[in-house]
C-alpha cells in the first residue's frame, strides 16, 4: 500500500488547511473542498554553479484523481451478508419510543372496543391530536415524495435513424425515412467526462507530445530553474486542463518516479534521459469554464492498461490505489 | 534431611534379617558427617544443591508500581520541521455516531500500522441542531427533527511529509458517506475548546478586574 517515495526534491514547505466532505452530491460530481495555505516559504534558489550537472533532466507529472461520488454497489456475497447482519440487529434490538407508543395505542383501541369498556375509568390525560399511526403515515408519505438523484447521469443525445417505413396498406413500396430520436446515453461510456462512473475513482490522462510521437500519459511538464517540483506539477495541470479546474495537491513529496532513457539518436553529452516525478492531487468541485486545451480522458485503474505504455504502466500502477 | 534419615532407618531393619544383629545395632549410631555439624534450625548455605528450592515469587510477572500516574498530561505542541508536519488534528464529524466512531477508529488503526505517532484521540461535545419547519396552514414553525453532530478528533504528533500524500489518499478513498473529514493544525484554541466554561470563575475574575 505504501507508495515508493524515492527523492524529495522540493525544498519549500507549505502548511495547508484542508477540508474534505462527502455529503450530498449537489450540483457537481465532486466532493466539496477548500484549501487555505497558511504559510508558503519561498523556495531557496541554488546557484547553477553549485549543483553538479547531471545527464538526467527532471520532469514533474500530476496524478489528478476524481474520488467516487456515490457508494459502490455490493457484490452478491456482500448483499447477503448485509441482509444477515441487518436481520441480526433487528432481532437483537430493543423497541423504540415510537414503537412503544404504537403498541400502547393499539392496546387502547382494543380496550375501547371491548364490551365492558367504561370511559370514566380510563385515565385520559392529554388527548393526543395525532395518533401515532397517523404520524407514521405522514412520514411514509414524505418518504414517497422524496426522489433521489439518478445514479447514472445521462446526457440526452439526438440523432437520426433510418427506418424502412411502409406507406399505406396497399402500397408495397417502402422507402427509407429518417426519424429523429433522443435517448439517454450512458455517461459511463463517455471517457472525456468527469461525471462518468460515479462509484469509482478516476485518473486524468492527457495526450502529450513526447519526442516524436503522441502518447497518452499523466500530464507532465519539464522542471525549470527556481521552482519546486510541486510547482512544476501544478503548471503541468494548468497547461492541460481548463482554467476553472481546481485541484488540491496532497503534499510536497512525490509518490512515484519513472525514468527513461532517450532513444540513441537523441542522446547527447548533456542529456541521457528523463526522470518523471509523480504528484498526487484530488479534483475539487469546480465547473470547468472553457474547453481543455489537449484531449483528456478520465479512466478507471482497470482501463489504464489500454492507454499507457507497459513500462510506464508498471510504475504508475504502484501508487494508484484502487479503493 | 529427616526423611532421608527415616529411609535409612527403614531399610536397615529389612536388612537385619539378612545381616547379623550386631550390624543392626551399630547403624543408628552412624550419622552423615554433614548432618552432625548442622542442626535443624540453621539455614543451609548457598552451596547446598537445594538452596532456594521453594522460591516462586521471582517467577511472577513484574507488577506496575502503585504510584498514581498523573492523568491528562498536557502534551507539548510539536512544531513543524522541514521534513515533517507538526501536531495535526484529523477531525471526523457527522450525524451518524456509529459511522463517525468507526471511521475515527479506522484512522487510528491506520496510523498505528503506518507507525505514525498518535498523540491523543478524543471526542468533542456533540452539537444538537433543531430543524424547524413552517406549518403548511399557518405561520408558526414546529420542530421537525433534531440532528446531532458528533465529532471525533485523532491528534497526530508528527506526520512525515513523504508519508502524508499516501496517508491522505487512503483516508480520503475510505471516507464513508455522510462523514466530513478535516485535517488542521493543532492550536491552543483547539485545546481550550475541550474544556467546559466555568461561569462562576469568569464572574469572579470580571469582578476583580472591574
Amino acid at each position: 500500500m505504501a507508495a515508493p517515495c524515492r527523492k524529495m526534491a522540493s525544498r519549500s514547505f507549505s502548511r495547508l488547511l484542508c477540508y474534505f466532505s462527502s455529503t450530498a452530491v449537489g450540483s457537481g460530481a465532486c466532493r466539496r473542498f477548500s484549501v487555505t495555505p497558511i504559510d508558503r516559504a519561498t523556495p531557496l534558489g541554488s546557484t547553477a554553479a553549485d549543483r553538479a550537472t547531471s545527464p538526467w533532466s527532471l520532469m514533474a507529472a500530476v496524478c489528478l484523481q476524481r474520488l467516487p461520488v456515490i457508494s459502490a454497489d455490493c457484490s452478491p456475497i456482500e448483499q447477503r451478508f448485509k441482509q444477515m447482519l441487518q436481520q441480526m440487529e433487528l432481532e437483537k434490538s430493543l423497541v423504540s419510543d415510537h414503537e412503544l407508543r404504537l403498541l400502547e395505542d393499539a392496546e387502547k383501541m382494543s380496550r375501547r372496543q371491548a364490551a365492558d369498556y367504561d370511559s370514566d375509568e380510563e385515565d385520559r390525560g392529554d388527548q393526543e391530536i395525532m395518533m401515532t399511526q397517523d404520524l407514521e403515515d405522514t412520514w411514509e408519505q414524505r418518504l414517497k415524495n422524496f426522489h433521489p438523484a439518478p445514479r447514472v447521469r445521462g446526457q440526452w443525445r439526438r440523432g437520426l435513424v433510418k427506418v424502412r417505413k411502409s406507406l399505406g396498406v396497399k402500397s408495397t413500396r417502402t422507402s427509407p425515412v429518417s426519424l429523429p430520436y433522443s435517448c439517454l446515453a450512458d455517461v459511463d461510456e463517455d471517457l472525456s467526462s468527469a461525471q462518468r462512473c460515479l462509484a469509482d475513482s478516476l485518473v486524468l490522462l492527457a495526450e502529450q507530445q513526447v519526442g516524436a510521437e503522441k502518447l497518452w500519459l499523466l500530464p507532465q511538464a519539464a522542471w525549470q530553474e527556481g521552482e519546486t517540483l510541486r510547482q512544476t506539477a501544478e503548471r503541468a495541470l494548468d497547461s492541460v486542463t481548463a482554467a476553472g479546474v481546481k485541484a488540491t495537491f496532497l503534499g510536497n513529496a512525490p509518490c512515484g518516479v519513472y525514468k527513461y532513457k532517450l532513444p540513441k539518436a537523441a542522446r547527447t553529452e548533456g542529456s541521457v534521459g528523463r526522470k518523471v516525478f509523480f504528484f498526487k492531487a484530488i479534483l475539487a468541485d469546480g465547473a470547468p469554464g472553457s474547453a481543455p486545451t489537449a484531449p483528456l480522458l478520465w479512466v478507471k485503474k482497470s482501463e489504464l492498461q489500454e492507454y499507457l505504455k507497459p513500462a510506464y504502466m508498471t510504475k504508475v500502477d504502484r501508487f494508484i490505489l484502487n479503493l | 534431611m529427616n526423611h532421608i534419615l527415616r529411609k535409612l532407618q527403614v531399610t536397615f531393619p529389612q536388612q537385619a534379617s539378612i545381616l547379623n544383629l550386631s550390624l543392626c545395632r551399630a547403624t543408628p549410631s552412624i550419622q552423615h558427617p554433614m548432618w552432625s555439624t548442622a542442626s535443624i534450625n540453621e539455614r543451609q548455605y548457598r552451596d547446598m544443591p537445594t538452596h532456594g528450592i521453594g522460591r516462586w515469587r521471582h517467577l511472577l510477572p513484574k507488577q506496575a508500581s502503585k504510584k498514581k500516574k498523573v492523568k491528562n498530561q498536557v502534551k507539548d505542541l510539536v512544531s513543524a520541521t522541514d521534513t515533517a508536519y507538526g501536531t495535526l488534528n484529523v477531525k471526523v464529524s457527522g450525524y451518524d455516531m456509529t459511522v463517525v466512531e468507526h471511521y475515527s477508529q479506522y484512522i487510528h488503526n491506520l496510523c498505528n500500522r503506518l507507525n505514525i505517532k498518535v498523540a491523543e484521540s478524543y471526542a468533542l461535545p456533540t452539537k444538537s441542531t433543531e430543524v424547524l419547519l413552517m406549518q403548511e396552514q399557518g405561520n408558526k414553525t414546529f420542530v421537525d427533527a433534531v440532528l446531532k453532530t458528533h465529532q471525533r478528533v485523532v491528534q497526530l504528533s508528527s506526520l512525515n511529509a513523504s508519508l502524508c500524500p499516501v496517508f491522505m489518499d487512503v483516508i480520503l478513498k475510505n471516507q464513508p458517506e455522510g462523514v466530513q473529514l478535516s485535517v488542521q493544525e493543532h492550536t491552543e484554541a483547539d485545546y481550550l475548546l475541550r474544556f467546559k466554561a466555568r461561569p462562576e470563575l469568569d464572574g469572579l475574575i470580571a469582578q476583580i478586574y472591574q
